[in-house]
């Protein structure tokens, strides 16, 4: 138990290690984002770790394989189908258009700093991994390819997270997977203490209490996760943070449905019903391995890995999935995470790359093992590792529903990472209770619209 | 060099052979170096100042700006920026209460192992010097890694018995962190600094010694009226570079950062400028990075030009 929880820290400060490595690479090429841009020269590889065999010259004669370069941020892990297998998969059926997959090590912020300083210095991949709510930053920063046409050829094999990867009128590129909020929670012990799974705001406030006063938690308030977990609690319970209105961005983050989400977490936080432990800490993944966390909102990627620290214990296949409460009387859920691949800017093979694109990310088993849940509509079945731990349910198809479920109207801003700090940092306060989680909203209204305005867009002002 | 220059003083015009030979293959050594520096130090320098003076903003008009950024000068509006920014100075504020606490222990240490090494009363000095200075050996990252292991609660066979402080374990709570940070560079650097102040001491002409003993001076007398003062251009190298590795602390924070998530993204403002490269944090981009980066610089020059002087006037 101890090694296993060392290796658990040891993981997380190894990530935060690369983080840091990262970014010492990526100083040296900082600033000038008008690097020189040497045409005459082939593209160079994505970076030295691109096998060698593959690379030819891009001016090669007319009849030659058309390379394409794919970098990803997949996990890769151990019993997952790796990406380099399903790419050569391609590359066996497919002589004339050649992939080379590359995974890259980092945080997704880090990413998007390295494609954008690839592509002002001409060297980019042609195909790159992107958060959904990175896809405006990146259009607005002139960094992704409009392949709107190629994109619709493909449009009737993905669901509704197909809009995910459009800029207004103009598409970039195709979902991957999508990431539904849904709720993951310990069944045998909600059994024991005689609650049922909430199904609404009320019945989980009600549920919190009783389970607490056992000292048990169903959920932990994760200020680490705020952004995405907070903001898509919000878009369930039908709030739409960004609007256009007159070609000019509406801000509201403070909205009637976006107060039910911070009411609900202040009722819980006041009366002590859950847990304040940060997602990605060493204390949450404690707290379900001693019993004491047995439930909580979580992605639908989640569902891929959270519950690794248990196998073995006495909680082994005794989690299920169900859909996230309804708050404010919301049917929905809304998104946290999920990301697509997008065409760069610069890339040779437009049509190519796609068609590269619309083949990988319907290899929906495939990404169901790396713990994705795809954004194709062909249904996946559930991997092998996922049906032992959550007791033999058809976690998929419940994921499915989620997705199904999720508000079609809640889109992200340019320059909305930088909105995720400030909401952190309040989420951090309200978790120890120096602040209000109706705070974390204010912040992210104020933040959004220095955002809009730094970057030089339309503002509405109210 | 200066033979040869002598005997052609007369003809000065004209170089001798000699000596125009000898300024090529003085350059051509040197020229390898020059490349380097122009390459690794003055280029990015130059590139981060054009930075600085320029910010990106979309140009195509709509909601998205049509897809388009164009680089738009704006003089020294990035710096007005930074400076009339309340984040920044905060950061900054942390840093020299940091420093102000800090590098006086740090040295202070230093200063008292290289005596005791130094003096007659260790044995095997070599062991102690090398293990002393071993946390150094050690990359800032994993020994930020390894403190990381002593302070989160869940790992650390010591930090569960202390109480919890605003809502966060001991080590990384908002009136701790800032010592748990120093205690880190605290053990990585002291090792280094004793050993600018060993090698001071061992430069010491031992005759020193000798006319002190015969004059009747106690060990005591003589570490603190000879060693010590004569160790003084040492110790201004040494808190001359850890007033600068202060300005620029990155790392520990950083890593701390992500167990104590409650960190501001602009704790330090070093951390500032890297979140703010990565978009992290409003105003973004690289022309607000490297404006930050350079103001950096300026103050950790002001600070060390500052030192320098008073600790002249000290002297004298």
């Amino acid at each position: 138990m101890t090694f296993k929880r060392y290796m658990k820290a040891g993981a997380m400060l190894a990530v935060a290690a690369l983080g840091l490595t990262a970014c010492g690479g990526d100083t040296a090429t900082t600033p000038s984002p008008e690097a020189p841009a040497d045409t005459t020269t082939a593209p160079a590889p994505v970076d030295e770790t691109t096998p060698a065999e593959e690379t030819t010259p891009a001016d090669e004669p007319a009849g030659e394989a058309v390379q394409i370069d794919y970098l990803h941020r997949l996990p890769d892990g151990e019993g997952m189908v790796p990406v380099s297998e399903i790419v050569q998969r391609w590359n066996d059926e497919n002589p004339n258009i050649q992939v080379t997959a590359t995974k890259f090590d980092g945080e997704a912020q880090e990413m998007i700093t390295k494609l954008e300083t690839d592509v002002n210095a001409n060297n980019a991949p042609c195909l790159a991994q992107l958060g959904y709510a990175e896809v405006p930053d990146m259009f607005v920063k002139g960094l992704v390819e409009d392949v709107t046409e190629e994109a619709r050829k493909y449009e009737g094999d993905f669901g509704g997270a197909f809009g995910q990867m459009a800029v207004g009128d103009t598409i970039v590129g195709l979902p991957q997977d999508s990431g539904p909020l849904v709720y993951l929670y310990n069944a045998t012990e909600f059994e024991n203490l005689g609650i049922e799974v909430p199904t609404d705001s009320a019945s989980f406030i009600e549920a919190a209490k009783t389970a607490a006063a056992e000292g048990k938690y169903i959920a932990s308030f994760t200020p680490d996760e705020a952004t995405y977990w907070l903001s898509g609690q919000a878009a369930g319970a039908g709030a739409t943070w960004y609007s256009a209105e007159n070609d000019q961005w509406v801000v509201n983050t403070t909205g009637e449905e976006t107060q039910a989400v911070a009411a609900l977490w202040q009722e819980l936080l006041d009366a002590e019903a859950v847990a304040t432990h940060d997602r990605w800490g060493d204390a949450y993944g404690a707290a379900m391995v001693d019993g004491t966390l047995i439930g909580n909102i979580a992605a639908a990627w989640e569902t891929g890995f959270a519950l690794d620290g248990l196998d073995g214990t006495e909680y082994e296949g005794q989690w299920r999935v169900a859909q996230m409460p309804a708050i404010n009387g919301s049917e929905m859920t809304g998104p946290n995470g999920g990301s697509g691949v997008a065409v760069m800017k610069g890339c040779e093979h437009p049509a190519e790359a796609m068609e590269f694109n619309a083949w990988f990310n319907t290899q929906v088993d495939d990404l169901a093992q790396q713990g994705l849940v795809p954004a194709a509509t062909a249904p996946a079945s559930t991997p092998e590792k996922m049906s032992r731990q959550f007791g033999g349910q058809d976690v998929m198809a419940e994921l499915v529903t989620a997705n199904e479920r999720m508000s079609t109207d809640f889109g992200y801003i340019p320059g909305f990472p930088a909105v995720g700090g400030e909401m952190q940092t309040a989420a951090a306060a309200a978790a120890n209770g120096s602040g209000k989680v109706a705070d974390i909203f204010e912040a992210a209204q104020a933040a959004s619209i220095a955002a809009l305005e730094d970057a030089g867009l339309p503002v509405a002002q109210s | 060099m200066s033979s040869p220059s002598v005997s052609a003083e007369p003809k000065r015009r004209k170089w001798s052979r000699q000596a125009r030979h000898q300024a090529i293959s003085g350059w051509a050594f040197a020229l390898p170096f020059f490349l380097a520096f122009c390459l690794v130090f003055v280029a990015p320098i130059l590139s981060a100042i054009r930075s600085s003076v320029f910010t990106m903003k979309a140009s195509g008009g709509g909601l998205f700006g049509g897809g388009e950024m164009e680089e738009v000068f704006v003089g020294l509006e990035n710096f007005q920026t930074v400076a009339t920014n309340g984040a920044f100075w905060s950061g900054i504020g942390r840093v020299f209460l940091f420093g102000i606490v800090q590098i006086p222990i740090m040295i202070g240490v230093a200063l008292l192992l290289a005596l005791l090494i130094d003096s007659f009363l260790v044995r095997r000095p070599g062991i102690w010097r090398l293990s002393y200075f071993l946390p150094y050996a050690i990359p800032g990252l994993v020994a930020a890694i390894v403190w990381g292991y002593l302070y989160i609660p869940e790992v650390s066979p010591f930090a569960d018995m202390l109480p919890e402080i605003q809502g966060s374990p001991f080590f990384l709570s908002p009136p701790i962190v800032l010592w748990s940070m120093a205690n880190m560079t605290t053990w990585t650097f002291t090792g280094y600094n004793m050993l600018i102040f060993l090698a001071a001491l061992q430069a010491i002409p031992g005759d020193l010694y000798e006319a002190a003993r015969i004059d009747g001076a106690s060990g005591w007398k003589i570490t603190t009226q000879i060693k010590i003062p004569m160790v003084g251009s040492a110790a201004l190298l040494a808190v001359l570079l850890s007033i600068i590795g202060t300005v620029q602390l990155f790392n520990e924070p950083t890593v701390v950062s992500t167990l104590a998530t409650w960190m501001p993204k602009d704790y330090t403002p070093m951390m500032m400028a890297y979140n703010t490269m990565m978009g992290l944090l409003t105003p973004s981009g690289a022309g607000m990075a490297s404006a930050i980066s350079i103001l950096m610089a300026l103050i950790a020059g002001s600070l060390a030009v500052l030192y320098f002087l008073a600790q002249r006037r000290l002297q004298k």
